[in-house]
């Protein structure tokens, strides 16, 4: 058990999810993407990718512009400054929390 | 530390995705083909004008780049944008090297106009030895790419330059038949990658529009 079980609380569980942390990652290291690209990259079915991105857009860590580019409709998907330190954070917790379990 | 490796190699692993498609390869093997056609044209004909083709074709080149990417890669593997922490770093090695090379040009030239003993020596030696300074340059340039954008064939680009820039200081071979064999190399494995991308990745249809709209 770690010394101080009170880190754990301090995960963000948006965040924690498989598949949403594995977004997050994708788009902490990029400017932007958009749905295909992140479709392709993450190897996620549209539709699981979409339910995932819907959830981080309503915690505010993800933000998706809708746009038309050459007639065509085109999804730009980003990291808020909310989401860039929410992941931040959620790392030195998860580091904390492991460090705190080797001691 | 960890942290930092897997971030890192996340990244590269987007700069590869982006890249597979070849087109770097084949733009990058055409100058360098046009390269060694040019010099091999100024040797053989007097018209001094075929060395314009490679020095104008990035300003073509560039635009058609753009073009084939989002008409090639962006229907099939979508977009991104690495930003300007990506922008920056290739900036970066840039400016590195052309800091680098003209720093060591200055010097070297300042210092052999002076008619400096050790800047003569070291030109003397830099002409001597020059088919495996270029290799050596060229590999390490290629090598600095392949570490910073985790595209694994400049790797192979940098060997190939290198051994042949190597085999040219014992065989007296012209310089530009260097070129040619290098950018076609380069080019048609660029051909090869964007074939097998084109199979891997066909265009899909209406799938990725619902998709979006759904979000």
């Amino acid at each position: 058990m770690p010394k101080n079980p009170s880190n754990l609380k301090n995960i963000d569980r948006v965040i924690h999810e498989p598949t949403r942390l594995m977004i997050m990652t994708q788009l902490y290291v990029i400017e932007s993407a958009d749905f295909l690209f992140l479709q392709h990259q993450l190897e996620m079915t549209p539709g699981n990718l979409s339910a995932h991105l819907s959830k981080l857009e309503k915690v505010g860590y993800v933000e998706i512009v809708k746009e038309f580019i050459e007639r065509k409709p085109h999804t730009a998907l980003k990291l808020t400054k909310k989401g860039r330190s929410a992941f931040k954070e959620y790392q030195q917790n998860l580091r904390q929390v492991f460090s705190d379990l080797s001691k | 530390m960890t942290k930092r490796t897997s971030l890192r190699e996340i990244e590269k692993k987007t700069y590869m995705s982006y890249h597979q498609d070849g087109l770097l390869d084949i733009f990058v093997g055409i100058f360098v083909l046009l390269f060694g056609i040019g010099i091999l044209l100024l040797t053989m004909t007097d018209f001094s004008t075929w060395f314009l083709i490679p020095a104008i074709f990035p300003a073509i080149m560039i635009p058609i780049w753009i073009s084939a990417k989002k008409r090639i890669t962006m229907p099939r593997i979508g977009y991104v944008n690495f930003g300007v922490r990506g922008a920056n770093k290739m900036m970066a090695i840039f400016i590195g090297l052309m800091v680098a090379g003209l720093g060591a040009f200055m010097v070297f030239g300042l210092g052999a106009s002076m008619g400096e003993g050790w800047a003569l020596t070291l030109r003397d030696f830099f002409i001597s030895n020059s088919m495996l300074i270029i290799g050596i340059g060229a590999a390490v340039v290629s090598s600095l790419f392949a570490y910073t954008m985790g595209l694994k064939r400049l790797y192979g680009y940098g060997l190939l330059i290198f051994v042949l820039f190597f085999t040219g200081y014992f065989i007296a071979i012209p310089f530009e038949y260097f070129l040619v064999t290098i950018g076609f190399v380069i080019s048609i494995n660029g051909f090869v990658l964007l074939m097998r991308f084109i199979r891997k990745y066909p265009l899909l249809q209406g799938d990725t529009v619902n998709a979006q709209e759904s979000i």
